[in-house]
């Protein structure tokens, strides 16, 4: 297995060892294209903490695999514009147990709370990985006092469920690049027929991945390592 | 002011499965039944074909068949002292909008109450003596019993096509089956499913145990098969892609392809799509209804007489319908009186993650809504309650309804939520666990209901709905007793490296409007025989104005431990049955108050 930074995989430096595979930007799937909400560096940003959230190891980490594109996708659309959230106020604080409560559209959190990610400990570029770890376990918890309108928690837990959602969500959606997150599980996608399988107990099943935008001759799964 | 169309015999609010079946019943017993659904239309042909709606961002994550917060929510709170709020995404649970309602996004789990479920009072006073209940446990007669609605029991499941194993016939008991069910007129229409490693191993540690497992009822059709209305259904393929989306292979029983297809074409039947019913109308003397006022999508308000109201939206929204329409009278905690939002009763959720060695791959997804193997044994007062402290129970069962990676990542205890040990567990893991589920009943207590909230508005300027729920003592003790049993049944299970059992309802936590856990919603609008304590009457008619009748499983006096549209619809079939060949002929209160 080749050696290589984190901050080579992000900023394309040295990508020449046994990264052939990988777009220039790793986080920017859509190589060339730019991002429809996020900044360049707010993309930066996202990808070091979805790479805290899933590492890479043998299977790609999350921006390897397209999460940020994902997100970004998401919130460009539907998700970002609160389509499906009840808005009206007032917006008094609530318990865990009523859920989201955020006067703020989620593209307007994530981007209030990608820059509140900075007065805590500063520029996410060049921190250590034990700082970033530190940093989501805090956040997790609801430890850090955020500036601004954006709850510690609250953001934990939409960039939790993003980032996990992009990993193993359909291809079609950006993130799950090559079926990497169904390849390291071993979900097959999209295309079910086991009328005839699932009562044969303890078979492996061994079709790879197919999604509902598959093109044939692309689910062989590339990640090299 | 509202336009006002020709009268119609019967308005019908909602085309789930209640809806669509009171048109095709009422439609044919010669009355002329307009439906009026909030949502549009769709069909299992053209919209829930696969690969498109095999995805799980879409329809499990966002939603995409369910209703829209924007529009219509409730507001929630744990208890009366905190302010409730709005719940402003979908979380807990999960109602429908469009054609079939939540119908099409069921998983098929189909039951019948227990015969003694059904006189829950009278059946614990008898057998435990009168002190049993406690006081703080609103437990009621439904005032129908499982004789009466057996035969309705019975249509509902060849509606259906359901599969299963049938254990109480006339003439006896049979191998295989549930012992603890009430006497069957009839067997399953088709086999069982077929049952895949896991709840194949959960069914022999149970059965080592002393209890007794059957394959779990499936309104998931085994077989080529055609219904009473003639409606044909496929095999299930198992593709695993059952609750929360629409079935595209004509294998998941829903009210599209069982119902509406059947009776579309009927003179007697009218759909209309974007119809948003905003109130129910009174007479002047207020004894019965006059019709439905809807807005339709070019924003026109419309008055749609008829001599007959059925409501038969999702039951949280009759309870709203009834609240700002002054239908009934609103439950108050306080003085303990009036109905509507009374009883408010969800289920009781707990259960057991199995995690195999590399010996069992389990492949959960092949899986099917209903596919697993269950026992009976601490469901209901199928077990002595004598010294336990609590009443009802649950089924446990090993399912396997589906792999769909976003939602199905089982972890061992222990283990961190995310980083690099979290990945590796997932990967790990995925093809090697089973899921127990304890699904257990929720009793009704004074201080659970529904009534208005006084702060927030829906699309349409009402006034939200307001839900007060936590779990009571007594459901805490049931779930936590049943995990117990379930635990067991998982150590006992070959091949089992881990296990970790968690109970929703376990003392020191409060009920969330977060985490998905059953669209079962019941109570608020609840059957029985005294007019102090229920909405409608044993036949489902409102106490206060005979020409409404009122549908699904707000009429539950307490929630069961068994999935709601089986016992939803043999209640559902038993009114209709009494308004056709009763009610029709001779309109007027069907019992005296």
């Amino acid at each position: 297995m080749p050696t290589y930074s984190r901050r080579s995989v992000l900023f394309g430096f040295g990508a020449a060892v046994g990264l052939a595979s990988l777009p220039r930007h790793a986080f920017a799937a859509l190589d060339g294209t730019p991002f429809t909400f996020l900044t360049d560096s707010e993309a930066r940003s996202l990808a070091l903490l979805c790479d805290t959230l899933i590492p890479q190891d043998d299977f790609p980490s999350a921006s390897q695999s397209g999460v940020v594109d994902f997100i970004d996708l998401q919130l460009a659309g539907g998700y970002g514009r609160g389509e499906h959230l009840y808005m009206d106020g007032p917006h008094p604080q609530g318990t865990p147990e009523q859920g989201y409560q955020s006067p703020l559209r989620p593209a307007e959190l994530w981007r209030e709370g990608l820059a509140a990610m900075q007065t805590v400990i500063g520029p996410l570029d060049g921190q250590p990985q034990s700082a970033l770890d530190r940093l989501m376990t805090d956040l997790s918890e609801d430890r850090p006092a955020l500036v601004g309108r954006v709850g510690a928690k609250t953001f934990f837990t939409e960039l939790h469920a993003l980032t996990n959602q992009g990993y193993f969500a359909d291809p079609i959606y950006g993130g799950n690049k090559g079926y990497a997150g169904w390849h390291m599980v071993g979900f097959p996608g999209a295309f079910g027929y086991f009328t005839d399988t699932v009562d044969a107990h303890n078979r492996p099943y061994r079709q790879p991945p197919m999604g509902i935008g598959h093109q044939p001759g692309t689910s062989d799964f590339n990640w090299e390592r | 002011m509202a336009r006002r169309l020709a009268k119609t015999d019967v308005v019908i609010i909602g085309a789930g499965w209640t809806g669509l079946t009171a048109a095709y019943e009422l439609a044919h017993a010669g009355k002329r039944c307009v439906v009026l659904e909030r949502g549009s239309y769709r069909h299992d042909a053209d919209d829930f074909a696969a690969p498109k709606e095999h995805d799980e961002l879409k329809y499990a994550v966002h939603h995409a068949h369910m209703i829209n917060t924007r529009k219509e929510t409730l507001t929630f709170r744990n208890n009366a002292s905190q302010q409730a709020l709005p719940m402003r995404r979908l979380g807990s649970f999960l109602p429908g909008v469009g054609l079939g309602g939540a119908g099409i996004h069921w998983n098929g789990q189909l039951w019948r109450p227990l015969p003694s479920d059904l006189e829950m009072r009278s059946h614990y006073e008898n057998r435990y003596g009168a002190d049993f209940i406690p006081d703080d446990l609103n437990v009621q007669d439904w005032g129908v019993t499982y004789d009466e609605l057996e035969p309705h029991f019975d249509f509902y499941e060849k509606i259906c096509g359901t599969s299963g194993t049938a254990g109480q016939m006339a003439d006896g008991p049979r191998e295989g089956g549930n012992p603890f069910e009430g006497p069957r007129s009839a067997d399953y229409p088709n086999p069982p499913m077929r049952q895949p490693i896991g709840p194949t191993k959960f069914g022999e540690a149970a059965q080592k145990l002393g209890y007794h497992p059957f394959p779990m009822p499936a309104a998931n059709a085994t077989k080529e098969y055609t219904n009473p209305y003639g409606a044909k259904l496929h095999p299930c393929t198992y593709c695993g892609f059952c609750e929360r989306f629409g079935c595209g292979y004509y294998a998941k029983a829903d009210p599209i392809i069982c119902v509406y297809d059947q009776i579309k074409s009927h003179e007697n039947f009218e759909i209309r799509y974007q119809a948003q019913v905003l109130r129910v109308e009174k007479s002047e003397d207020g004894k019965t209804a006059t019709g439905v006022t809807y807005l339709t999508d070019a924003g026109e308000e419309v008055f749609q007489p008829a001599d007959m109201v059925c409501m038969n939206a999702y039951g949280l929204w009759n309870v709203h319908l009834m609240l700002v329409s002054g239908l009934g009278k609103p439950y108050d905690p306080k003085t303990r009186t009036g109905t509507v939002g009374r009883n408010y009763a969800y289920q009781t959720m707990a259960g057991v993650n199995v995690f195999f060695d590399d010996q069992v791959v389990t492949n959960p997804f092949m899986g099917a809504g209903a596919l697993g193997t269950v026992i009976d044994d601490f469901n209901g007062d199928n077990f002595d309650h004598s010294d336990l402290g609590f009443l009802g129970g649950g089924y446990i069962a090993c399912t396997q309804t589906n792999g769909r990676p976003i939602n199905y990542q089982p972890t061992p205890e222990g283990t961190p939520a995310w980083g690099a040990d979290w990945k590796r567990a997932v990967r790990e893991n995925y093809l090697h666990h089973a899921s127990l589920t304890v699904h257990g009943s929720s009793m009704a207590t004074p201080d659970n209901y529904l009534d208005l909230d006084p702060t927030w508005k829906d699309a349409y300027g009402r006034p939200l709905l307001r839900m007060t729920f936590n779990f009571p003592e007594n459901d805490r003790r049931m779930a936590d007793y049943v995990m117990g049993k379930a635990h067991e049944i998982a150590r006992n299970m070959e091949n089992v490296k881990s296990t970790s059992a968690s109970n929703r309802a376990a003392e020191g936590s409060d009920y969330s409007i977060v985490p998905y856990q059953t669209t079962h919603n019941t109570g608020g609008t609840v059957m029985g025989t005294d007019p102090t304590t229920s909405v409608v009457n044993r036949f489902g008619q409102m106490w206060d104005h005979h020409n409404v009748f009122v549908f699904g499983a707000g009429l539950f006096p307490q929630n069961l431990g068994y999935n709601p549209t089986g016992p939803l619809m043999g209640v559902a079939y038993w009114t209709l049955d009494h308004m056709k060949n009763d009610y029709i002929a001779n309109p007027r209160p069907l019992m005296d108050a």
